[in-house]
């Protein structure tokens, strides 16, 4: 009788003890930045600081998923290798105007948009030919080498600008300086972050919208809603509205200090 | 027993487990007994406790509100998409009805925000987005009859609005765009997330509460057992009533309350993956379907922003239902029109992309039949389209206005009208099945609240009745 009724109780105590909780959270999260986008993300080689809108929006994520500026490390994370680096679990999050696509939906998680960006145009500050997109056909116009955005004008609209092959984005301001363009046209955000310090203008003729995302590695929905509604709370407390006039304003960039529609976890 | 000596203290643990007298030992074992029964009622309390919250969230507190603020986004793109058509239209044809759909999307806007507010409940931050909508609602209102009230006074032909009537529109649409929508399919999304989770870790925890039912009703089962072997063989009886029907008692229970908790998680399956992830993505398309089939309107009615307002139509449709360009084309309004026939003619062979996409990788054979209506029927909206774009690239903005205008069967909105019934009654087949399982998971649950205690007493009173006369022998 006593081995019968014990051995079950001793059964019962064993199930109890081995229900225990899952792994410790991690201690610090990893987010991918980019390092050469001045405005947006941009790499100090001196103080070997990240530094930009992405990057300050990152770590207000960051803090309202409860981690502090202690337990944030950034990583630099080019747009080529985005999707393998959240594949592979490198980072935990991507925040580097990242546009969401049905297509890269297929094979990453995002929260947000933080912010839709617009494709307009940047013309030279005493250039007052170009007030839209419609007026760039005869132009020269930048078609930086591996960026579609030059594309969107000439193909996807059909209006006859000329392309002028340039390696970077960096380089179209040099040429757009010395006349040998007329127009760079991509997403806002990184046309303010280049005419910074520049005699160049933005002339707000926004005709496309780029949601910019916050990558995850596909599948994690629990932290993907847990980003949107910090975002949620970002806009709502006002932060948002201070980091877009910190790092825009100068721009002469219209911002929107609204939050933006989600695109949903899936 | 032991090599090593026993220490005084442990002897004395060992004098209290060990009960020497009989009617020590059989105080202990129903002791035990009991505590077991105790373990077997509140494992099962805690797993009904879990699966009323799993069907609660869904199927009546979070499920109901993704419903409600997926209706206010709607009800708001298809009133912006009304004030757009009454400017086009000026003093032409088809002012009236426009006004008199206008007027009825209000209604639908209001109605379903003072709902949303209620179902918000004590969720501060999804009630004060919800008070941003109604406050912006307000503001909306005025800015669209004021530019309606210039329009009236201008008395401009059809598709030719005065440049005041457009700037004046501009802030409306704008505030909806910016302001309005982006935080109504917010809160359906936030709400969405609430069904996800409470599906997850509810479903999960009755699953996990299935199993410590079954193991500890095997233990009281098998203490049970045990009882009734050890009083025979001692007592010499052959059998004790009162442990053999506390017995049949537990194992009723044990069983009961295995079938009935099965029969919860895959009524929330069911709930959830049969109804409520439909439900969603179908709220979500027809919310898009009205704010791009505005994009058409506005498209027309401010040339200005033309060129924006047709990427974001496309945008929209992309997101609806997602078009691969082919090789080497652009991604433009003209590829998607081509690949758009090409899914729907394929259709249901090939995979793609977007809410319908979703829709057609998770359809049963009924499903599909409906799905492939909707898709006729979007095929039909974008025909319109594409020839709306013709006729406005060919210089003919007036035959553009009234193809888009026209409420005949051959008319862009009668046909988006179409449309838009195809989806919802494709989303009422998936709320259908939804309320089904929710009903089924509220009737299982029904009497649980007091089954578990009730049928514990009495299995204790039934032990307690079995052991007394033999406790009585040695008084």
């Amino acid at each position: 009788m006593r081995r019968l009724v014990l051995a079950p109780a001793a059964a019962v105590a064993l199930a109890v003890a081995g229900c225990s909780l899952g792994p410790a959270n991690d201690d610090e999260l990893v987010i991918g930045v980019k390092a050469d986008q001045p405005g947006l993300g941009l790499l100090d080689a001196r103080t070997k600081k990240y530094d930009g809108f992405d990057v300050a929006m990152a770590r207000e994520i960051a803090k309202r998923l409860g981690y502090g500026p202690g337990r944030v490390v950034f990583r630099t994370t080019p747009s080529s290798v985005r999707e393998a680096e959240l594949k592979a679990r490198n980072v935990d999050l991507i925040v580097a105007s990242y546009s969401i696509t049905p297509k890269r939906k297929t094979q990453v998680t995002f929260a947000g948009p933080y912010y839709v960006a617009h494709q307009d145009t940047l013309v030279r500050a005493d250039d007052r030919s170009i007030g839209d997109v419609r007026d760039l056909a005869g132009k020269r116009i930048c078609a930086v080498t591996g960026s579609n955005s030059w594309r969107r004008v000439t193909e996807e609209r059909g209006i006859a600008a000329r392309g002028v092959e340039t390696p970077t984005y960096g380089k179209c301001m040099d040429r757009l300086d010395a006349g040998e363009i007329d127009a760079v046209s991509t997403d806002d955000l990184i046309l303010a972050g280049l005419a910074a310090g520049r005699r160049a203008r933005i002339v707000n003729a926004p005709f496309t919208d780029e949601k910019y995302g916050i990558g995850l590695p596909k599948g994690d929905l629990a932290r993907c809603e847990a980003v949107n509604r910090a975002l949620t709370e970002i806009y709502q407390d006002g932060t948002a509205t201070r980091l877009l006039h910190r790092w825009f304003r100068d721009s002469g960039l219209n911002v929107t200090t609204h939050v933006p529609q989600f695109e949903g976890c899936s | 027993m032991t090599m090593t000596p026993v220490r005084p203290e442990q002897s004395a643990v060992r004098r209290r487990l060990t009960v020497r007298t009989v009617p020590g030992r059989i105080r202990t074992g129903v002791a035990v007994l009991l505590v077991l029964v105790g373990l077997l009622t509140v494992a099962l309390a805690a797993a009904v406790g879990n699966a009323r919250s799993g069907v609660q969230a869904i199927g009546h507190d979070a499920g109901p509100q993704v419903v409600v603020t997926g209706d206010l986004y709607f009800a708001l793109s298809a009133m912006d998409a009304q004030v757009a058509d009454i400017l086009l239209t000026g003093r032409g044809a088809g002012r009236d009805a426009a006004a008199r759909r206008y007027d009825q999307f209000r209604g639908q806007a209001g109605a379903a925000a003072v709902q949303a507010a209620q179902l918000a409940g004590d969720d501060p931050e999804r009630l004060r987005t919800v008070r941003e909508v109604l406050d912006g609602l307000g503001r909306y209102q005025r800015l669209a009859g004021e530019a309606m009230l210039l329009a009236r006074q201008s008395g401009y032909a059809a598709g030719e609005p005065t440049r005041e009537v457009v700037a004046t529109y501009r802030r409306a649409s704008d505030l909806m765009k910016i302001e309005l929508l982006p935080k109504a399919y917010n809160v359906a999304l936030d709400s969405g997330a609430t069904v996800r989770q409470a599906y997850e870790t509810r479903r999960s925890e009755v699953l996990s509460g299935r199993n410590w039912v079954l193991g500890t009703g095997a233990l009281v089962l098998l203490a049970l057992v045990a009882a009734q072997v050890y009083l025979a063989r001692d007592f010499r009886r052959t059998l004790n009533p009162a442990l053999a029907l506390a017995t049949v008692l537990a194992l009723a229970l044990t069983g009961a309350g295995f079938l009935m908790l099965s029969a919860q998680a895959d009524d929330l399956r069911e709930a959830k993956e049969g109804g409520f992830d439909s439900v969603l993505a179908l709220s979500r398309a027809r919310a898009i379907s009205h704010s791009a089939f505005a994009d058409q309107s506005r498209f027309l009615l401010d040339p200005g922003r033309a060129d924006t307002y047709a990427q974001t139509y496309l945008d929209k449709s992309q997101t609806v239902l997602y078009v691969e360009p082919g090789e080497g084309e652009p991604g433009n309004l003209a590829t998607y029109y081509k690949g758009l026939e090409r899914i729907v003619d394929a259709y249901p062979r090939g995979t793609f992309l977007g809410f319908f996409g979703d829709e057609a990788r998770l359809a049963s054979p009924s499903v599909r039949a409906r799905l492939a209506g909707v898709l006729t029927a979007y095929r039909d909206v974008q025909r319109d389209d594409r020839r709306i774009r013709d006729l406005v690239a060919r210089g003919d903005r007036a035959e553009a206005v009234s193809l888009r205008m026209s409420r005949g069967t051959s008319g862009a909105t009668a046909r988006f009208d179409a449309y838009d019934r195809a989806v919802v009654a494709l989303r009422e087949a998936h709320a259908h099945r939804m309320r089904t399982a929710v009903r089924g998971g509220d009737d299982g649950l029904r009497g649980w609240e007091w089954i578990p205690p009730v049928a514990a007493l009495a299995a204790a009173v039934l032990v307690l009745a079995g052991v007394r006369p033999r406790l009585a022998e040695f008084r």
